[in-house]
C-alpha cells in the first residue's frame, strides 16, 4: 500500500505544482506547446508504456460541440438526474463541416434520439441514439464516454477494454491485414511515431453516433487517432475524422485522457443489456411486468 | 485398461497425449494455398471419417512424444506465458458421464475411437424444428473445423467420482421450484431464455463449459494482468495478479470478480461476486469458482475448474479438460445490437404457449442456446 499512497501523493504534488494545469484550452493544442518535454516509461519491448486504466473528463458524450447545460428529455420524472452539464466541446474550431443534407439529418437525429424501434427490417438501426439502447459506441466516442477504459499493451497488439458495455477493440500493430468485415468498433491498425501511438481505424458500421446530440457519420468513416503520453498521469488524444459521404472536409477533435490512480482501481462491469430490455421489448409485448 | 495401472497422474498424461495433436492441420489439411496448380494430391482424410480419425490419432501420438519434457515459455517479465488463441472444445466428451458407465472414468483407446466416431456422425443431427446448416457438409462441425479429437475420458467431470453434477440441496430444489413457478406465472417474454440468447453473457459462463458454438477465446498478458477475451458475446475477464482483495460483496457482476496468481506454471483464478440473476446451472451469487490454466504443450492448454456453492450443491464439483490452440483472431460479436433472434424466439415461444393453453397442454418454449 505504501507505494500506492506515494503515487497518490505524487499526483497531488504534481497537480498542485504544475502551473500549466491552469486553464488549458481544449482542442487543437499540441502537447509540446503546453507541457514540459516528457519521455514515457517503456515496456519490455522498448515502447512507451500505455498500460493502465484511463478516463477522459469532458461533456462531449452529450454534445461534441460547445453547449450549454440542458434539461433531460424527460424532466417531469428525471429532474436534475436527467440533465446534461454544459461544456466547451472537443472539436477544433467548434465546427463540424457537414454537407447540407447531413446538417439537416443531424437535426432530425436529435429530434428522434429517443425513438426506439426494434424490428428486423433492413433499416433497423436507423433510429434513436445508440447509447440509449446499449449499443457499442464506436470510435472515437468510446474514448470520451463518462466511463473508464483499460489498455493492455503487447508488442503485436493493444487491447482496449471499455467499461461501457464491456466493448473491446484490438489494435493490430504494424499490420497489413484488412478488415474482415464492417464492425461497430471498427478495424484498428496501429504504429508508433516516436512516443505517439497512431491508430488508423476504418471499416465501421454506419449506425454509431458521436454523441447524444445526433452528430453522426456513415460507413465511410475513417478515423486516425493519436495517443501521446505527456505526463505520468495523462495522454493527449487527437482524432482526425474523415467521411466524404457526410462531411465536406476532414476535421479534428482533441482532449486529454487521465490515468485513474485510485488504489486497486478496476473496471466495474457495465452490462447495460438488462437495463434496456423493458424499454426495447415492452412495446412489442415481449417484456412482461415483474411481480415486485 | 492398461492406463488404470498408472494411477490418476499417468491417466491424465495419457489423455493429454491422446489429444495433443489438436491444432495440427485438421485431418492433414494443412493450408495449401501456395501449392502450384495441379500439384495438390487428393487427401482422403478430407472425406473419409475413419482415415481422418486414424491420422489425427497418429499425429497426436507423435506430438505427445515430442512434448514430453516440454516447459512453457516465459514472458519478458518472467511470468509463465500462456498467451494465444484457444478453442473451448477439444473433444466430444460430455460434461456428465452416462450413468451406465458408473465410475468408469476412462475408455480404452478402442472404446474412445468408437465413441468419437459415433459423436462425429451425430454432430450434424439437430432438432428438425429449427433451421440449421449442415455443419458436416461445409466442414463446420467441431472436429473438422476446430480440432476436436478423441479423448479417453468418459466425462469432463472428474469429481465426484461418478462424473456427474452432485445433487441439489433441498434448499436449492425449493428455490428453483419457486423460480420456475414465478416464471410460469409471468409467462414467456424476452427474459425467459438463457443469458446467451439475451446477449448478456456468452455461453452462460464463467466457468467455461467446453463445447458449443463460438467457443474461440484469447488470452493476453501484460505485467500484473491476464485478460481473457471470449468470442461469444465478446465477454472479457480482466484478472489482476497483484493479490488485491475481491470487490465488496455489494458489487456483483455477470462475469464475477476474478483474481489470479501463479502456482508454478499454472494460472489459478478465483472468481466470486456473481450476479444473483445469472442463475448458472441453478447456482446463487455465493458460488465460488476456482479455475486452473496450465500450458501442457506448445498448442494445448489444460483447463480445470472447481465450483462450490453450498446453497446449491451438496458438494463441490470439478472438471478437467484441454483447450487446443487455434488461429487468430477474435472477431467483434455485436450480439445485442438489434437482437432480432431474441425477438423471434420470444414471439415463437409465446405462440407455442398460446397453442398449448388452447389445447390444455403445458407449453414447450423453443430451444435456445444457453
Amino acid at each position: 500500500m505504501r507505494i500506492r499512497v506515494k503515487e497518490v501523493a505524487a499526483l497531488a504534488a504534481f497537480v498542485l505544482a504544475a502551473p500549466w494545469l491552469a486553464p488549458v484550452p481544449l482542442g487543437g493544442q499540441t502537447p509540446s506547446a503546453t507541457f514540459p518535454a516528457y519521455k514515457a516509461p517503456r515496456t519490455s519491448d522498448g515502447r512507451p508504456n500505455l498500460n493502465g486504466i484511463w478516463q477522459s473528463f469532458t461533456t462531449a458524450n452529450w454534445d461534441i460541440l460547445a453547449h450549454a447545460a440542458q434539461p433531460g428529455p424527460h424532466p417531469e420524472v428525471m429532474g436534475a438526474w436527467g440533465a446534461g452539464p454544459g461544456g466547451q466541446g472537443i472539436v477544433e474550431g467548434n465546427e463540424i463541416p457537414y454537407q447540407p443534407w447531413a446538417a439537416a439529418k443531424k437535426e432530425e437525429n436529435f429530434k428522434s434520439r429517443m425513438v426506439v424501434k426494434v424490428t428486423n427490417d433492413p433499416h433497423r438501426y436507423d433510429t434513436g441514439e445508440p447509447e440509449l439502447q446499449c449499443y457499442r459506441p464506436g470510435v472515437p466516442r468510446a474514448n470520451y464516454m463518462p466511463y473508464p477504459f483499460q489498455i493492455f499493451q503487447t508488442r503485436e497488439q493493444i487491447l482496449i477494454v471499455y467499461e461501457f458495455k464491456g466493448a473491446i477493440r484490438t489494435i493490430y500493430m504494424n499490420s497489413k491485414e484488412e478488415a474482415p468485415s464492417d464492425t461497430w468498433m471498427g478495424w484498428s491498425k496501429g504504429r508508433w511515431e516516436g512516443d505517439t501511438l497512431v491508430v488508423d481505424v476504418s471499416a465501421f458500421e454506419s449506425y454509431t453516433w458521436f454523441d447524444r446530440a445526433g452528430n453522426f457519420h456513415s460507413d465511410a468513416l475513417h478515423v486516425v487517432e493519436r495517443y501521446t503520453p505527456v505526463s505520468p498521469y495523462h495522454l493527449q488524444y487527437e482524432a482526425t475524422i474523415e467521411d466524404p459521404k457526410v462531411f465536406t472536409r476532414p476535421w479534428k477533435m482533441s482532449f486529454p485522457i487521465y490515468r485513474r490512480v485510485e488504489p486497486n482501481v478496476q473496471l466495474i462491469e457495465f452490462n447495460c443489456v438488462p437495463f434496456v430490455q423493458e424499454m426495447m421489448y415492452a412495446p412489442l409485448g415481449l417484456y412482461k411486468p415483474r411481480n415486485k | 485398461m492398461r492406463h488404470r495401472a498408472l494411477g490418476p497422474l499417468g491417466a491424465v498424461t495419457l489423455v493429454i497425449v491422446f489429444v495433443l495433436g489438436v491444432s495440427v492441420g485438421v485431418g492433414g489439411q494443412a493450408p495449401s494455398a501456395t501449392a502450384p496448380s495441379g500439384t495438390k494430391v487428393f487427401d482422403e482424410t478430407a472425406t473419409n471419417t475413419d482415415a481422418a480419425i486414424r491420422k489425427a490419432t497418429e499425429v497426436a501420438r507423435t506430438a505427445g512424444t515430442a512434448t514430453k519434457n516440454w516447459t512453457p515459455p516465459r514472458t519478458a517479465w518472467g511470468d509463465p506465458d500462456i498467451q494465444g488463441y484457444y478453442f473451448n472444445h477439444s473433444s466430444y466428451t460430455p460434461l456428465e458421464r452416462p450413468a451406465a458407465l458408473g465410475d468408469k472414468a476412462f475408455y480404452t483407446e478402442e472404446e474412445a475411437l468408437a465413441a468419437f466416431k459415433k459423436a462425429v456422425e451425430t454432430d450434424a443431427e439437430v432438432d428438425p424444428r429449427v433451421v440449421h446448416y449442415d455443419w458436416k457438409e461445409y466442414g463446420m462441425d467441431a472436429w473438422q473445423m476446430s480440432g476436436v479429437r478423441p479423448n479417453l475420458r468418459t466425462s469432463l467431470i472428474v469429481d465426484p467420482p461418478d462424473g456427474r453434477i452432485p445433487p441439489l440441496t433441498p434448499e436449492a430444489r425449493k428455490r428453483l421450484a419457486a423460480a420456475a413457478a414465478a416464471e410460469k406465472a409471468k409467462g414467456i417474454d424476452v427474459t425467459s431464455p438463457g443469458t446467451y440468447t439475451r446477449c448478456i453473457t456468452g455461453n452462460g459462463g464463467p466457468p467455461r463449459i467446453p463445447g458449443g458454438v463460438t467457443a474461440e477465446s484469447q488470452i493476453l498478458q501484460t505485467p500484473g494482468y491476464v485478460v481473457m477475451v471470449h468470442q461469444s458475446n465478446n465477454d472479457v475477464r480482466i484478472i489482476p495478479l497483484d493479490g488485491r482483495p475481491h470487490l465488496p460483496t455489494t458489487v456483483s457482476q455477470w462475469l464475477g470478480d476474478a483474481r489470479g496468481h501463479w502456482e508454478g506454471t499454472t494460472l489459478v483464478v478465483e472468481t466470486t461476486n456473481f450476479n444473483a440473476e445469472r442463475n448458472w446451472r441453478g447456482s446463487t451469487e455465493t458460488m465460488h469458482l476456482v479455475e486452473r490454466f496450465t500450458l501442457v504443450g506448445p498448442k494445448t492448454l489444460r483447463y480445470q475448474f472447481t465450483v462450490t456453492d453450498p446453497a446449491t450443491w451438496t458438494r463441490p464439483w470439478s472438471i478437467d479438460s484441454l483447450l487446443p490452440q487455434i488461429d487468430p483472431p477474435i472477431y467483434e460479436f455485436a450480439c445485442h445490437e438489434q437482437n432480432y433472434g431474441l425477438i423471434n424466439w420470444a414471439i415463437g415461444s409465446q405462440l407455442r404457449e398460446k397453442e398449448a393453453a388452447a389445447s390444455g397442454q403445458s407449453a414447450q418454449p423453443l430451444r435456445d442456446e444457453r
